[in-house]
């Protein structure tokens, strides 16, 4: 994009996001065109879930086992000044980490992990003409680079989101435990669970496993200037996801606000 | 005499503002090797690129069989580019081995057994002098090496039209001559449309039927490769002649 | 990296793998802090380049702002959507405004605009780094007897580290009246309830806490995103697997930093 050359103001630059916006539209939908139309290549989207799940697994685990035990711990600090009871902290905890802190905070590191690495990927084989050369191929890069990809993160970015969250919630479990005294067996409370949460929950980790997918294959795809190209279209589609991901969940969240509310069992 | 099969009118195209096409015709006949010669940096690739509809053109207009190629969408170019064969300046091979890379187009365009696309695969390596190198990974060959599995991939589902750029940069004389005899042969024997985009004046000379000379933006000079020889347009000239007094 | 050789038998696989990354994040931590001595040793005013110095603030800090603000603005909302639930079942809208104002200074801020300036900030300057030295350019420097640490190190740093503390002051003030307005639309919770129930209970600790948190992931950011910089090997392709490796890496010392400093800073 002309973005990074020039000094912008907020105006222009609200019309390169309505552009940026337009170009990930495109993607998305030839995306989908390809999906039911395209040609598979035997194996390829096994290959890139394999890519997806083993690239980012042990660094998802990681992190999402400090974020568990960080959000346990600031909201015991908090919930300490309040009113010092953390009988229910589990349930809330459990319920906040389901419907959305799970999949909207896990999908910020996996962006960060997975969408660098398609853009890089998918970048240093346009500035060497090897998508051009694809196209000469009778191969629309679409189908042949974006759609396996997707495919991939859709289901194995889903994956990796549920384990980072069963992740998140252990390590919760055991601040929760060693900081402030909770039981595993008062933590362990499904109380304000409900279907719900889930569905609204496993909705956003199949979403942002799209968002992540189309996002920095379309930033790929738009790379141009040699291996710096390459560096700057990696940057574009870590911070481009990110800010999808926040766009995405602030609909979603809404949505899910008015659509599925209530605490409590169903 | 035929009407031309590929037909560029009127090409404008810049880069940030900075022109590089400023109104280009060209007329390529069918079944001839055109080349087209000029300076770097001057557009050469870029109209190339216009012509695969990778690239395009602010202005002006693209015909291939009479067919506008501008206005197509991205499907109905998709059907054009199966009549394109093309070899990218630098190869732009994938990074499998060239055994795939050379089945990659079959693959795509037609439904053949495994069996047929091996015998096809082995005949093209023959062609291009390379024989038995299927399982060999293109990074590690030799430049003239890749620019002569690039040609086989070009050719390999024998398009009507094949697109050369730069067949020969950065190659010996004894490799570049070799490369462009290949090219020869390959049109002689499928009479296919070529369009060869070469700085190596003297080389594409010996092989082209009709040369076009792009300069500042424009089309200086189209004639055969013999008026080419003898032209007195001061660029032409002493491009054609490598001289160092000049306009360019 | 080919961690285990190949006769490792496979009940070992998963322990020699998790060796190996221990070993090299070793390494890395290692590297980190002998960059770190450098860079310290080089702190002297009269020896830090003003130009290069301001050059990189206004290119890493302005024009970042944009999207952190817009980050920072849909995060305060999304905030308040999430908490509305359980607002609303204990009819604790006396406390909204505390609890996003808290949250978002001492926790989501920092750790949210720090992602985003990984992504952008971070991700750019090992790009930029990396394709100096593979292109030879820091050994040039060298040649010109100009220290590449003093002149091109440092000024990135002393740029980023103070450009993401500005950037969080601004980016919490934001998220803060995404959550106010929020919460004015969503839960009927008055700007002037929402104000006075912030300005009652925070304590001017918080903001150090948020404050010496965003130094802190800048220094980890700045630190990490020069050091892969400077690690680049082996051309183009090198510059994108250093950008890559790098934004992971500051990512995942974010968090862990964000853990450690959250434990200490109580």
């Amino acid at each position: 994009m002309t973005v990074r050359s020039k000094d912008v103001g907020l105006f222009e630059a609200a019309i390169n996001v309505l552009k940026d916006f337009r170009a990930v539209w495109r993607v998305f939908t030839k995306t989908l065109y390809y999906l039911f139309r395209g040609k598979r290549e035997k194996g390829e989207i096994a290959r890139q879930m394999f890519h997806v799940g083993n690239e980012s697994l042990f660094f998802m685990c990681i992190t999402m086992a400090f974020i568990g035990a960080i959000i346990t711990f600031q909201t015991g600090l908090q919930s300490k000044k309040l009113l010092p009871d953390f009988s229910l902290m589990g349930a809330t905890y459990l319920k906040l980490l389901v419907r959305d802190l799970a999949a909207s905070v896990g999908a910020l590191p996996l962006a960060t992990r997975v969408g660098a690495g398609i853009a890089a990927e998918i970048g240093s084989m346009v500035v060497t003409d090897q998508v051009d050369a694809l196209r000469m191929c009778a191969a629309d890069p679409i189908d042949y680079l974006v759609v396996p990809r997707f495919i991939a993160c859709v289901i194995m970015g889903t994956v990796i989101l549920v384990i980072g969250g069963f992740v998140a919630y252990g390590a919760g479990m055991l601040v929760a435990f060693v900081s402030f005294d909770v039981n595993p067996h008062t933590f362990n409370n499904l109380m304000y669970l409900n279907l719900g949460d889930l569905v609204l929950g496993f909705l956003k980790c199949l979403v942002y496993g799209a968002a992540i997918a189309i996002v920095s294959a379309q930033r790929g795809l738009a790379t141009f200037g040699g291996s710096e190209g390459v560096g700057w279209a990696t940057t574009e589609a870590v911070v481009g996801s990110c800010f999808a991901i926040i766009v995405l969940n602030l609909i979603i969240s809404t949505v899910g606000y008015f659509l599925v509310p209530g605490v409590g069992p169903m | 005499m035929l009407p031309p099969l590929i037909r560029l009118e009127n090409i404008h195209k810049a880069f940030d503002d900075a022109p590089v096409l400023r109104g280009v015709d060209v007329d390529v006949p069918e079944s001839c090797i055109y080349a087209l010669i000029g300076m770097g940096a001057v557009g050469k690739s870029v109209l190339l690129k216009i012509v695969a509809g990778l690239i395009a053109p602010e202005k002006g207009r693209v015909f291939i069989h009479d067919e506008d190629i501008t206005e197509m969408g991205h499907l109905e170019l998709a059907e054009v580019r199966k009549k394109i064969g093309m070899l990218f300046q630098n190869y732009a091979l994938f990074d499998k081995n060239v055994y795939e890379n050379i089945a990659f187009p079959l693959r795509r365009l037609f439904d053949l057994s495994e069996e047929e696309i091996q015998e096809r695969v082995a005949e093209r390596l023959a062609r291009v002098a390379l024989p038995g190198t299927e399982e060999r990974i293109p990074q590690s060959m030799s430049g003239g090496q890749k620019k002569r599995i690039g040609v086989a991939r070009a050719t390999i589902a024998k398009p009507p039209i094949v697109l050369y750029d730069e067949p020969t940069a950065g190659l010996d004389p004894v490799t570049s001559q070799k490369i462009y005899d290949l090219v020869r042969e390959e049109q002689r024997a499928t009479g296919a449309t070529v369009m060869v985009i070469s700085s190596d004046v003297a080389g594409v000379l010996t092989i082209a039927d009709r040369v076009g000379m792009l300069h500042d933006g424009k089309l200086v000079f189209d004639g055969t490769a013999d008026e080419a020889r003898k032209s007195t347009i001061p660029e032409v000239r002493q491009f054609v002649h490598g001289l160092t007094e000049g306009p360019l | 990296m080919s961690a285990a050789p190949a006769k490792t038998p496979f009940w070992l696989l998963l322990p020699a793998k998790i060796g190996a990354a221990i070993l090299v994040m070793a390494k890395q931590v290692g590297g980190l802090s002998i960059l770190a001595g450098k860079i310290l040793r080089r702190l002297t005013p009269g020896q830090i380049d003003r130009h290069e110095l301001f050059r990189n603030m206004n290119r890493m800090g302005v024009r970042s702002v944009p999207i952190i603000a817009a980050t920072a603005a849909f995060t305060g909302g999304i905030m308040v959507i999430q908490a509305a639930p359980f607002v609303e079942q204990v009819q604790a809208t006396s406390f909204v405004g505390w609890a996003a104002t808290f949250t978002t200074i001492r926790e989501l801020g920092p750790l949210l605009i720090g992602l985003i300036f990984n992504g952008r900030v971070g991700a750019n300057n090992t790009a930029e780094l990396g394709t100096m030295k593979v292109t030879d350019q820091i050994d040039a420097l060298r040649a010109l007897a100009i220290d590449p640490i003093a002149y091109l190190v440092v000024p990135r740093c002393l740029a980023m580290v103070s450009m993401m503390v500005l950037l969080c002051v601004i980016g919490d003030a934001i998220a803060i009246g995404g959550a106010m307005l929020t919460a004015d639309m969503l839960l009927d919770v008055d700007p002037r309830v929402f104000w006075a129930s912030a300005v009652e209970r925070l304590e001017p600790w918080d903001f150090w806490v948020g404050l010496i948190k965003s130094g802190l992931f800048g220094i980890m950011i700045a630190l990490t995103s020069c050091y892969y910089g400077l690690q680049t090997k082996g051309g183009a392709p090198g510059v994108g697997r250093s950008v890559n490796a790098s934004v992971v890496a500051a990512a995942a010392g974010i968090f862990i930093m964000d853990y450690f400093s959250t434990f200490i800073l109580d």
